[in-house]
Protein backbone atom coordinates (compact mmCIF):
# COMPACT_ATOMS: atom_id res chain seq x y z
CA UNK A 1 0.00 0.00 0.00
CA UNK A 2 2.79 2.60 -0.77
CA UNK A 3 1.23 4.14 -2.92
CA UNK A 4 -1.27 5.32 -0.80
CA UNK A 5 0.64 5.66 2.04
CA UNK A 6 2.55 8.39 0.16
CA UNK A 7 -0.19 10.43 0.18
CA UNK A 8 -1.01 10.65 3.88
CA UNK A 9 0.25 13.69 5.90
CA UNK A 10 0.00 12.92 9.12
CA UNK A 11 -1.59 9.59 11.26
CA UNK A 12 -3.70 10.27 14.50
CA UNK A 13 -2.28 9.80 17.72
CA UNK A 14 -4.39 6.41 17.78
CA UNK A 15 -4.72 3.73 15.36
CA UNK A 16 -8.91 2.32 15.18
CA UNK A 17 -10.46 -0.52 13.94
CA UNK A 18 -14.04 0.86 13.34
CA UNK A 19 -13.64 1.00 16.68
CA UNK A 20 -11.09 3.33 17.52
CA UNK A 21 -8.73 2.49 19.51
CA UNK A 22 -5.44 4.16 21.03
CA UNK A 23 -2.36 2.21 20.16
CA UNK A 24 -0.69 0.32 22.77
CA UNK A 25 2.87 -1.04 23.08
CA UNK A 26 3.53 -4.75 23.62
CA UNK A 27 4.68 -3.64 27.09
CA UNK A 28 1.44 -1.69 27.71
CA UNK A 29 -0.66 -4.43 26.85
CA UNK A 30 1.38 -6.65 28.92
CA UNK A 31 0.70 -4.52 31.97
CA UNK A 32 -2.94 -4.36 30.94
CA UNK A 33 -3.23 -7.76 30.65
CA UNK A 34 -3.55 -10.03 33.48
CA UNK A 35 -2.94 -12.90 31.27
CA UNK A 36 -0.82 -13.54 27.99
CA UNK A 37 -1.03 -16.95 26.19
CA UNK A 38 -0.74 -18.42 23.00
CA UNK A 39 -3.34 -20.99 22.02
CA UNK A 40 -5.91 -22.29 19.53
CA UNK A 41 -9.04 -21.50 18.98
CA UNK A 42 -10.89 -24.97 19.61
CA UNK A 43 -15.25 -23.87 19.73
CA UNK A 44 -16.53 -20.98 19.09
CA UNK A 45 -20.42 -19.87 19.30
CA UNK A 46 -22.59 -16.86 19.67
CA UNK A 47 -25.38 -15.51 21.65
CA UNK A 48 -27.49 -12.76 23.12
CA UNK A 49 -27.24 -11.77 26.46
CA UNK A 50 -29.68 -12.22 29.17
CA UNK A 51 -31.49 -8.82 28.32
CA UNK A 52 -31.39 -9.70 24.25
CA UNK A 53 -29.54 -6.11 23.80
CA UNK A 54 -26.21 -7.48 22.87
CA UNK A 55 -25.25 -10.39 21.14
CA UNK A 56 -21.45 -11.73 22.01
CA UNK A 57 -19.11 -14.24 20.09
CA UNK A 58 -17.47 -16.78 23.01
CA UNK A 59 -13.97 -18.58 22.07
CA UNK A 60 -12.64 -21.58 23.93
CA UNK A 61 -9.12 -20.96 23.91
CA UNK A 62 -6.84 -23.95 24.66
CA UNK A 63 -3.67 -22.41 26.28
CA UNK A 64 -0.19 -24.23 24.83
CA UNK A 65 1.83 -21.87 25.75
CA UNK A 66 1.49 -18.57 29.04
CA UNK A 67 3.57 -15.51 28.73
CA UNK A 68 1.93 -14.12 32.41
CA UNK A 69 -0.85 -15.20 34.58
CA UNK A 70 -1.64 -18.26 35.27
CA UNK A 71 -4.61 -19.15 33.21
CA UNK A 72 -6.45 -22.80 32.96
CA UNK A 73 -5.92 -25.13 30.43
CA UNK A 74 -8.78 -23.37 28.47
CA UNK A 75 -10.21 -19.86 28.25
CA UNK A 76 -12.99 -18.42 27.23
CA UNK A 77 -12.30 -15.59 25.38
CA UNK A 78 -15.72 -13.49 25.25
CA UNK A 79 -16.34 -10.12 21.89
CA UNK A 80 -18.68 -8.31 20.97
CA UNK A 81 -20.79 -9.07 17.86
CA UNK A 82 -21.76 -11.86 16.37
CA UNK A 83 -25.00 -13.93 14.83
CA UNK A 84 -27.43 -15.39 17.00
CA UNK A 85 -31.28 -16.46 16.48
CA UNK A 86 -31.52 -14.81 13.15
CA UNK A 87 -29.61 -11.48 13.61
CA UNK A 88 -26.50 -9.99 13.34
CA UNK A 89 -24.51 -7.00 15.46
CA UNK A 90 -21.30 -5.67 13.97
CA UNK A 91 -18.62 -4.46 15.27
CA UNK A 92 -16.20 -3.76 12.70
CA UNK A 93 -12.41 -4.50 14.07
CA UNK A 94 -13.43 -7.09 16.22
CA UNK A 95 -11.75 -9.62 14.72
CA UNK A 96 -13.96 -12.82 16.25
CA UNK A 97 -11.27 -15.59 15.91
CA UNK A 98 -11.43 -18.82 13.81
CA UNK A 99 -11.97 -22.60 15.10
CA UNK A 100 -8.41 -23.88 14.35
CA UNK A 101 -6.50 -20.29 14.76
CA UNK A 102 -3.32 -19.83 16.55
CA UNK A 103 -2.92 -16.93 17.86
CA UNK A 104 -0.79 -14.89 20.56
CA UNK A 105 -3.65 -13.07 23.42
CA UNK A 106 -3.24 -10.64 25.54
CA UNK A 107 -6.32 -10.83 28.12
CA UNK A 108 -8.16 -9.89 31.30
CA UNK A 109 -11.31 -11.12 33.02
CA UNK A 110 -15.10 -9.58 31.72
CA UNK A 111 -15.97 -7.37 33.86
CA UNK A 112 -19.37 -9.07 33.91
CA UNK A 113 -17.60 -11.34 36.30
CA UNK A 114 -19.23 -14.32 34.01
CA UNK A 115 -16.00 -16.28 33.91
CA UNK A 116 -14.90 -15.46 30.50
CA UNK A 117 -11.81 -13.21 29.49
CA UNK A 118 -11.56 -10.18 26.87
CA UNK A 119 -8.88 -9.48 24.50
CA UNK A 120 -7.00 -6.19 26.11
CA UNK A 121 -7.00 -3.30 23.58
CA UNK A 122 -10.47 -4.29 21.63
CA UNK A 123 -8.34 -6.01 19.18
CA UNK A 124 -4.55 -4.77 19.61
CA UNK A 125 -4.24 -7.39 22.17
CA UNK A 126 -5.36 -10.34 19.60
CA UNK A 127 -1.89 -11.16 17.53
CA UNK A 128 -2.57 -13.66 14.61
CA UNK A 129 0.14 -15.78 12.83
CA UNK A 130 1.23 -15.96 9.86
CA UNK A 131 4.26 -18.06 7.96
CA UNK A 132 7.55 -16.14 6.69
CA UNK A 133 8.70 -18.71 4.22
CA UNK A 134 11.56 -16.69 3.05
CA UNK A 135 12.77 -16.28 6.79
CA UNK A 136 11.47 -19.55 8.34
CA UNK A 137 9.94 -17.92 10.88
CA UNK A 138 6.35 -17.30 12.24
CA UNK A 139 5.44 -13.68 11.98
CA UNK A 140 2.55 -12.44 14.65
CA UNK A 141 0.41 -9.33 13.69
CA UNK A 142 -2.28 -7.05 15.51
CA UNK A 143 -3.28 -5.76 12.35
CA UNK A 144 -1.70 -2.46 12.95
CA UNK A 145 1.34 -2.59 11.19
CA UNK A 146 2.83 0.56 9.37
CA UNK A 147 0.60 3.13 11.30
CA UNK A 148 2.45 6.01 13.06
CA UNK A 149 1.34 7.98 15.72
CA UNK A 150 1.22 11.96 16.43
CA UNK A 151 2.60 12.38 19.50
CA UNK A 152 -0.13 15.06 21.09
CA UNK A 153 2.48 16.89 22.79
CA UNK A 154 5.25 18.02 20.42
CA UNK A 155 2.90 16.99 17.55
CA UNK A 156 6.19 14.77 15.73
CA UNK A 157 5.13 11.55 13.74
CA UNK A 158 6.70 8.35 15.27
CA UNK A 159 6.78 5.26 14.02
CA UNK A 160 4.20 3.50 15.74
CA UNK A 161 5.98 0.03 17.62
CA UNK A 162 3.41 -2.24 18.11
CA UNK A 163 3.76 -4.23 14.64
CA UNK A 164 4.93 -6.76 12.79
CA UNK A 165 6.94 -9.22 14.95
CA UNK A 166 8.49 -12.78 14.80
CA UNK A 167 6.39 -14.79 17.35
CA UNK A 168 10.13 -15.18 19.26
CA UNK A 169 10.72 -11.47 19.65
CA UNK A 170 7.01 -11.09 20.73
CA UNK A 171 7.47 -13.53 23.46
CA UNK A 172 10.76 -12.36 24.63
CA UNK A 173 9.42 -8.79 25.07
CA UNK A 174 5.85 -9.80 26.99
CA UNK A 175 8.42 -12.04 29.24
CA UNK A 176 10.40 -8.96 29.73
CA UNK A 177 8.11 -6.65 30.14
CA UNK A 178 6.17 -9.28 32.72
CA UNK A 179 9.49 -9.60 35.04
CA UNK A 180 9.48 -6.23 35.30
CA UNK A 181 6.41 -6.09 37.07
CA UNK B 1 4.36 -4.41 1.83
CA UNK B 2 4.64 -8.05 0.78
CA UNK B 3 8.45 -9.22 -0.15
CA UNK B 4 6.36 -12.00 -1.93
CA UNK B 5 7.87 -12.52 -5.64
CA UNK B 6 5.02 -13.42 -7.54
CA UNK B 7 4.60 -10.74 -10.27
CA UNK B 8 1.12 -10.26 -11.16
CA UNK B 9 -0.37 -9.39 -14.44
CA UNK B 10 -3.41 -7.12 -14.48
CA UNK B 11 -5.45 -6.71 -16.94
CA UNK B 12 -7.04 -3.66 -16.98
CA UNK B 13 -9.94 -2.76 -18.56
CA UNK B 14 -10.59 0.78 -18.42
CA UNK B 15 -13.77 1.24 -18.74
CA UNK B 16 -15.17 4.98 -19.46
CA UNK B 17 -18.84 4.01 -18.06
CA UNK B 18 -19.53 0.95 -16.08
CA UNK B 19 -19.94 -2.15 -16.92
CA UNK B 20 -20.26 -3.85 -13.54
CA UNK B 21 -20.11 -7.79 -13.98
CA UNK B 22 -19.34 -8.64 -10.45
CA UNK B 23 -20.21 -7.71 -7.29
CA UNK B 24 -17.27 -5.79 -6.28
CA UNK B 25 -17.25 -2.39 -3.80
CA UNK B 26 -15.65 1.02 -3.78
CA UNK B 27 -14.93 0.77 -0.34
CA UNK B 28 -15.59 -1.60 2.44
CA UNK B 29 -19.06 -1.99 3.46
CA UNK B 30 -20.33 -4.85 6.15
CA UNK B 31 -21.81 -7.63 5.09
CA UNK B 32 -24.61 -10.11 6.99
CA UNK B 33 -25.11 -13.73 6.05
CA UNK B 34 -22.93 -15.53 3.92
CA UNK B 35 -24.16 -13.69 0.56
CA UNK B 36 -22.89 -10.11 -0.60
CA UNK B 37 -25.92 -8.41 0.47
CA UNK B 38 -24.10 -5.37 2.10
CA UNK B 39 -25.77 -4.29 4.95
CA UNK B 40 -27.85 -0.60 4.89
CA UNK B 41 -30.66 1.06 6.17
CA UNK B 42 -34.23 0.96 4.67
CA UNK B 43 -35.49 4.79 5.04
CA UNK B 44 -38.93 3.66 3.75
CA UNK B 45 -39.58 1.17 6.36
CA UNK B 46 -39.09 2.68 9.80
CA UNK B 47 -38.29 6.14 10.98
CA UNK B 48 -34.45 6.25 11.15
CA UNK B 49 -33.17 8.26 14.15
CA UNK B 50 -30.59 9.18 16.04
CA UNK B 51 -30.64 9.29 19.72
CA UNK B 52 -28.75 11.11 22.08
CA UNK B 53 -27.94 10.95 25.29
CA UNK B 54 -26.22 14.04 25.82
CA UNK B 55 -24.99 13.51 29.59
CA UNK B 56 -21.40 12.99 29.78
CA UNK B 57 -18.78 12.96 32.80
CA UNK B 58 -15.93 15.25 33.11
CA UNK B 59 -13.70 13.77 30.31
CA UNK B 60 -15.41 15.73 27.91
CA UNK B 61 -14.97 19.42 27.10
CA UNK B 62 -14.32 22.11 24.87
CA UNK B 63 -16.10 25.36 23.61
CA UNK B 64 -19.02 22.86 22.08
CA UNK B 65 -21.51 20.78 23.46
CA UNK B 66 -21.56 17.10 22.29
CA UNK B 67 -25.48 17.78 20.46
CA UNK B 68 -23.64 20.34 18.54
CA UNK B 69 -20.15 18.26 17.29
CA UNK B 70 -23.04 14.99 16.82
CA UNK B 71 -25.33 16.94 14.67
CA UNK B 72 -22.75 18.46 12.89
CA UNK B 73 -20.77 14.76 12.33
CA UNK B 74 -24.15 13.78 11.31
CA UNK B 75 -24.56 16.90 8.60
CA UNK B 76 -21.05 15.45 7.24
CA UNK B 77 -22.69 12.46 6.25
CA UNK B 78 -25.89 14.31 5.14
CA UNK B 79 -24.50 16.48 2.76
CA UNK B 80 -22.54 14.05 0.68
CA UNK B 81 -23.36 14.49 -3.01
CA UNK B 82 -25.58 11.55 -4.60
CA UNK B 83 -27.04 10.65 -1.43
CA UNK B 84 -30.33 10.39 0.11
CA UNK B 85 -29.89 9.56 3.69
CA UNK B 86 -33.05 9.58 5.71
CA UNK B 87 -32.19 9.93 9.12
CA UNK B 88 -33.15 12.58 11.39
CA UNK B 89 -32.59 13.33 15.09
CA UNK B 90 -35.16 12.21 17.21
CA UNK B 91 -36.05 12.79 21.48
CA UNK B 92 -33.02 12.45 23.77
CA UNK B 93 -32.14 9.88 25.68
CA UNK B 94 -31.91 9.59 29.49
CA UNK B 95 -30.43 6.03 29.70
CA UNK B 96 -27.03 5.09 30.90
CA UNK B 97 -26.97 1.32 29.33
CA UNK B 98 -28.05 0.38 26.38
CA UNK B 99 -30.21 -2.37 27.92
CA UNK B 100 -32.43 0.36 28.94
CA UNK B 101 -33.10 1.45 25.41
CA UNK B 102 -36.25 0.65 23.71
CA UNK B 103 -35.31 -1.54 20.36
CA UNK B 104 -36.38 1.40 17.76
CA UNK B 105 -33.51 4.14 19.44
CA UNK B 106 -30.16 4.67 17.75
CA UNK B 107 -28.65 5.22 20.92
CA UNK B 108 -25.69 8.00 21.22
CA UNK B 109 -24.02 7.52 24.58
CA UNK B 110 -21.15 8.98 26.48
CA UNK B 111 -22.31 7.13 29.96
CA UNK B 112 -23.28 3.93 29.32
CA UNK B 113 -21.15 1.04 30.72
CA UNK B 114 -22.82 -2.08 28.99
CA UNK B 115 -19.39 -1.42 26.59
CA UNK B 116 -17.26 -2.61 28.81
CA UNK B 117 -15.25 0.16 29.18
CA UNK B 118 -14.35 -0.34 33.16
CA UNK B 119 -10.55 -1.16 32.67
CA UNK B 120 -10.39 0.24 28.79
CA UNK B 121 -8.98 3.63 28.19
CA UNK B 122 -7.32 2.68 24.77
CA UNK B 123 -10.43 2.25 23.13
CA UNK B 124 -12.35 5.66 21.81
CA UNK B 125 -15.74 3.92 20.86
CA UNK B 126 -17.95 1.32 19.16
CA UNK B 127 -20.31 1.35 17.26
CA UNK B 128 -22.93 -1.63 16.99
CA UNK B 129 -25.19 -2.18 14.50
CA UNK B 130 -28.19 -4.81 14.53
CA UNK B 131 -28.94 -6.49 11.02
CA UNK B 132 -31.42 -9.16 10.09
CA UNK B 133 -30.43 -11.87 9.05
CA UNK B 134 -33.24 -12.98 6.46
CA UNK B 135 -36.33 -11.26 5.58
CA UNK B 136 -39.65 -11.43 7.63
CA UNK B 137 -37.60 -11.24 11.13
CA UNK B 138 -39.19 -8.37 13.53
CA UNK B 139 -37.75 -5.21 12.74
CA UNK B 140 -38.06 -3.75 16.62
CA UNK B 141 -40.16 -1.29 14.79
CA UNK B 142 -43.78 -2.93 14.54
CA UNK B 143 -42.53 -4.37 11.63
CA UNK B 144 -40.69 -7.32 9.61
CA UNK B 145 -37.20 -6.70 7.49
CA UNK B 146 -37.19 -6.85 3.80
CA UNK B 147 -34.36 -8.08 3.27
CA UNK B 148 -31.25 -9.93 4.58
CA UNK B 149 -28.93 -6.90 6.18
CA UNK B 150 -31.23 -4.57 6.96
CA UNK B 151 -29.83 -2.79 9.84
CA UNK B 152 -32.33 -2.60 12.22
CA UNK B 153 -30.83 -0.60 15.41
CA UNK B 154 -27.20 1.23 15.64
CA UNK B 155 -25.53 2.35 18.88
CA UNK B 156 -22.95 4.39 19.03
CA UNK B 157 -20.99 4.10 22.74
CA UNK B 158 -18.36 6.75 23.53
CA UNK B 159 -15.99 5.60 26.12
CA UNK B 160 -15.99 7.56 29.32
CA UNK B 161 -12.42 6.82 30.03
CA UNK B 162 -10.66 8.86 27.06
CA UNK B 163 -10.77 12.47 26.98
CA UNK B 164 -12.21 14.36 24.55
CA UNK B 165 -12.71 17.63 23.72
CA UNK B 166 -15.57 19.45 21.67
CA UNK B 167 -12.74 22.53 20.50
CA UNK B 168 -10.52 24.28 22.36
CA UNK B 169 -9.08 22.10 24.93
CA UNK B 170 -6.54 18.79 25.12
CA UNK B 171 -7.87 15.64 24.31
CA UNK B 172 -9.34 13.31 21.36
CA UNK B 173 -11.22 15.66 18.73
CA UNK B 174 -15.10 14.67 19.43
CA UNK B 175 -16.10 15.19 16.19
CA UNK B 176 -13.19 13.13 14.31
CA UNK B 177 -14.28 9.74 16.26
CA UNK B 178 -17.57 11.04 15.40
CA UNK B 179 -17.51 11.38 11.84
CA UNK B 180 -15.81 7.89 11.49
CA UNK B 181 -18.47 5.91 13.91
CA UNK B 182 -21.55 7.60 12.22
CA UNK B 183 -19.85 5.62 9.11
CA UNK B 184 -20.19 2.75 10.56
CA UNK B 185 -23.95 3.72 11.98
CA UNK B 186 -24.60 3.74 8.02
CA UNK B 187 -23.16 0.02 7.69
CA UNK B 188 -19.86 1.22 5.96
CA UNK B 189 -16.82 -0.99 7.20
CA UNK B 190 -13.34 0.23 7.13
CA UNK B 191 -11.78 1.63 3.87
CA UNK B 192 -7.94 0.76 2.83
CA UNK B 193 -7.53 4.10 1.05
CA UNK B 194 -5.63 6.38 3.39
CA UNK B 195 -7.05 10.10 3.97
CA UNK B 196 -10.64 8.92 3.62
CA UNK B 197 -12.55 9.28 6.78
CA UNK B 198 -13.57 5.34 6.75
CA UNK B 199 -9.74 4.65 7.19
CA UNK B 200 -8.58 2.81 10.02
CA UNK B 201 -5.93 4.70 11.21
CA UNK B 202 -8.12 7.52 10.77
CA UNK B 203 -6.11 11.00 11.15
CA UNK B 204 -7.31 14.69 12.30
CA UNK B 205 -10.32 14.67 9.45
CA UNK B 206 -13.58 15.58 10.10
CA UNK B 207 -14.85 16.01 6.47
CA UNK B 208 -15.10 13.05 3.94
CA UNK B 209 -12.93 11.99 1.13
CA UNK B 210 -14.20 10.88 -2.39
CA UNK B 211 -13.99 7.77 -1.31
CA UNK B 212 -16.12 8.04 1.29
CA UNK B 213 -18.48 9.59 -1.08
CA UNK B 214 -18.17 6.75 -3.33
CA UNK B 215 -19.42 4.45 -0.17
CA UNK B 216 -22.14 6.66 0.57
CA UNK B 217 -23.59 7.42 -2.80
CA UNK B 218 -23.79 3.98 -3.58
CA UNK B 219 -25.41 2.11 -0.65
CA UNK B 220 -27.84 5.28 -0.67
CA UNK B 221 -28.39 6.46 -4.22
CA UNK B 222 -29.99 9.66 -4.72
CA UNK B 223 -32.38 10.52 -7.64
CA UNK B 224 -31.07 13.60 -8.20
CA UNK B 225 -27.13 13.52 -8.86
CA UNK B 226 -24.70 16.44 -8.79
CA UNK B 227 -22.06 14.68 -10.81
CA UNK B 228 -22.06 11.73 -13.12
CA UNK B 229 -20.46 9.26 -11.54
CA UNK B 230 -18.58 6.66 -13.95
CA UNK B 231 -17.09 3.19 -12.93
CA UNK B 232 -13.63 1.54 -13.94
CA UNK B 233 -14.04 -2.07 -14.24
CA UNK B 234 -10.84 -4.69 -14.72
CA UNK B 235 -9.60 -7.94 -13.34
CA UNK B 236 -6.45 -8.35 -11.24
CA UNK B 237 -4.36 -11.98 -12.40
CA UNK B 238 -1.58 -13.70 -11.83
CA UNK B 239 0.80 -14.60 -14.27
CA UNK B 240 -0.94 -18.37 -14.58
CA UNK B 241 -4.36 -16.62 -15.43
CA UNK B 242 -5.75 -17.46 -11.60
CA UNK B 243 -7.78 -14.79 -10.36
CA UNK B 244 -6.27 -12.86 -7.25
CA UNK B 245 -9.43 -12.29 -4.68
CA UNK B 246 -9.61 -9.46 -2.16
CA UNK B 247 -6.87 -7.60 -3.86
CA UNK B 248 -6.99 -4.07 -3.11
CA UNK B 249 -7.58 -1.84 -6.46
CA UNK B 250 -7.74 1.84 -6.60
CA UNK B 251 -7.95 4.52 -9.18
CA UNK B 252 -6.15 7.90 -7.96
CA UNK B 253 -6.77 10.74 -10.11
CA UNK B 254 -3.17 12.11 -12.21
CA UNK B 255 -5.02 15.51 -12.29
CA UNK B 256 -5.10 18.19 -9.55
CA UNK B 257 -8.43 19.71 -9.65
CA UNK B 258 -11.10 18.83 -7.50
CA UNK B 259 -13.87 17.30 -9.57
CA UNK B 260 -16.89 17.43 -6.93
CA UNK B 261 -17.72 20.14 -5.62
CA UNK B 262 -18.66 20.74 -1.51
CA UNK B 263 -16.40 20.44 1.18
CA UNK B 264 -14.55 17.50 -0.05
CA UNK B 265 -11.34 15.66 0.14
CA UNK B 266 -9.51 14.50 -3.24
CA UNK B 267 -8.42 11.18 -2.30
CA UNK B 268 -8.32 7.90 -4.62
CA UNK B 269 -11.02 5.55 -4.48
CA UNK B 270 -10.70 2.28 -4.01
CA UNK B 271 -12.43 -1.76 -3.74
CA UNK B 272 -11.91 -5.17 -3.05
CA UNK B 273 -11.62 -7.69 -6.36
CA UNK B 274 -14.03 -10.66 -6.35
CA UNK B 275 -13.09 -14.34 -6.54
CA UNK B 276 -12.25 -14.50 -10.34
CA UNK B 277 -10.12 -11.52 -9.49
CA UNK B 278 -13.02 -8.70 -11.05
CA UNK B 279 -13.04 -5.47 -10.11
CA UNK B 280 -15.36 -2.58 -10.40
CA UNK B 281 -14.74 1.09 -8.92
CA UNK B 282 -17.83 2.65 -8.40
CA UNK B 283 -18.95 6.23 -7.71
CA UNK B 284 -15.48 7.91 -10.03
CA UNK B 285 -16.00 11.59 -10.59
CA UNK B 286 -15.09 11.88 -14.43
CA UNK B 287 -11.37 12.61 -14.26
CA UNK B 288 -7.69 10.76 -15.70
CA UNK B 289 -6.50 8.15 -13.19
CA UNK B 290 -4.06 5.37 -12.49
CA UNK B 291 -5.45 2.57 -11.64
CA UNK B 292 -3.07 0.42 -8.78
CA UNK B 293 -3.39 -3.78 -7.33
CA UNK B 294 -2.02 -4.35 -4.12
CA UNK B 295 -2.49 -6.80 -0.88
CA UNK B 296 -4.37 -5.96 1.68
CA UNK B 297 -1.39 -6.23 3.84
CA UNK B 298 -0.90 -2.89 5.88
CA UNK B 299 -1.76 -1.06 7.23
CA UNK B 300 -5.02 -2.78 6.37
CA UNK B 301 -5.25 -5.90 6.63
CA UNK B 302 -7.56 -8.67 5.70
CA UNK B 303 -8.38 -9.55 9.16
CA UNK B 304 -9.74 -6.00 9.11
CA UNK B 305 -12.77 -7.36 6.53
CA UNK B 306 -13.32 -10.50 7.68
CA UNK B 307 -16.80 -10.75 6.80
CA UNK B 308 -15.93 -10.26 3.08
CA UNK B 309 -14.56 -13.60 2.11
CA UNK B 310 -16.98 -14.88 4.03
CA UNK B 311 -19.72 -13.30 2.07
CA UNK B 312 -18.19 -14.64 -1.61
CA UNK B 313 -17.84 -17.92 -0.01
CA UNK B 314 -14.02 -17.61 0.43
CA UNK B 315 -11.66 -18.95 3.14
CA UNK B 316 -9.31 -15.45 3.24
CA UNK B 317 -8.02 -12.98 0.94
CA UNK B 318 -4.90 -13.49 -1.20
CA UNK B 319 -2.08 -11.19 -0.70
CA UNK B 320 0.69 -13.09 -2.38
CA UNK B 321 1.88 -10.69 -5.11
CA UNK B 322 2.96 -7.62 -5.03
CA UNK B 323 2.16 -4.06 -6.16
CA UNK B 324 1.54 -2.98 -9.94
CA UNK B 325 -0.38 -0.36 -11.27
CA UNK B 326 -1.38 1.29 -15.02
Amino acid sequence: MKKTLAAILLFVAWSAQATMVKPMSVEELTSEASAVIEGQAVETWSSWNAVHSRIYTFTRVRVSKTLKGTPADTVVVKQLGGSADGYTQHVSGVRAMQTGEDALLFLRPSEAHDGTMVVVGLMQGHFRYSRDTKAGSTIVNNGVLGAEELQSNSRQVQPYRGSALTLAQLEARVKKAASRE
Amino acid sequence: MSKSVRDILITCFLLAFGLAARPAFSWLPQFTGSSANIDRWDFTSFPVQWNLNPATGSNVSGSRDVHAVIAASFGTWLAAPNTTLGVTEGAQSIVGSEEQSASNVNLICFVCTDADFTKDNTTLAVTITTTADRAGLSDGHGGTAGFAGQIIKADIIFNPNITYTTGGTDGTDLQVVATHEIGHFFGLDHSAVVRAIMFPFAGDLTTLGYDDVAAISTVYPSMSQSFAPTSISGRVALPNGQGVFGAHVFAESTTGSLTIGGNLRKTPIGTITAPDGSYTIKGLPADIYTVSAEPLDDPVTKADINSYPSAFGQSSLQTNFTTRWH
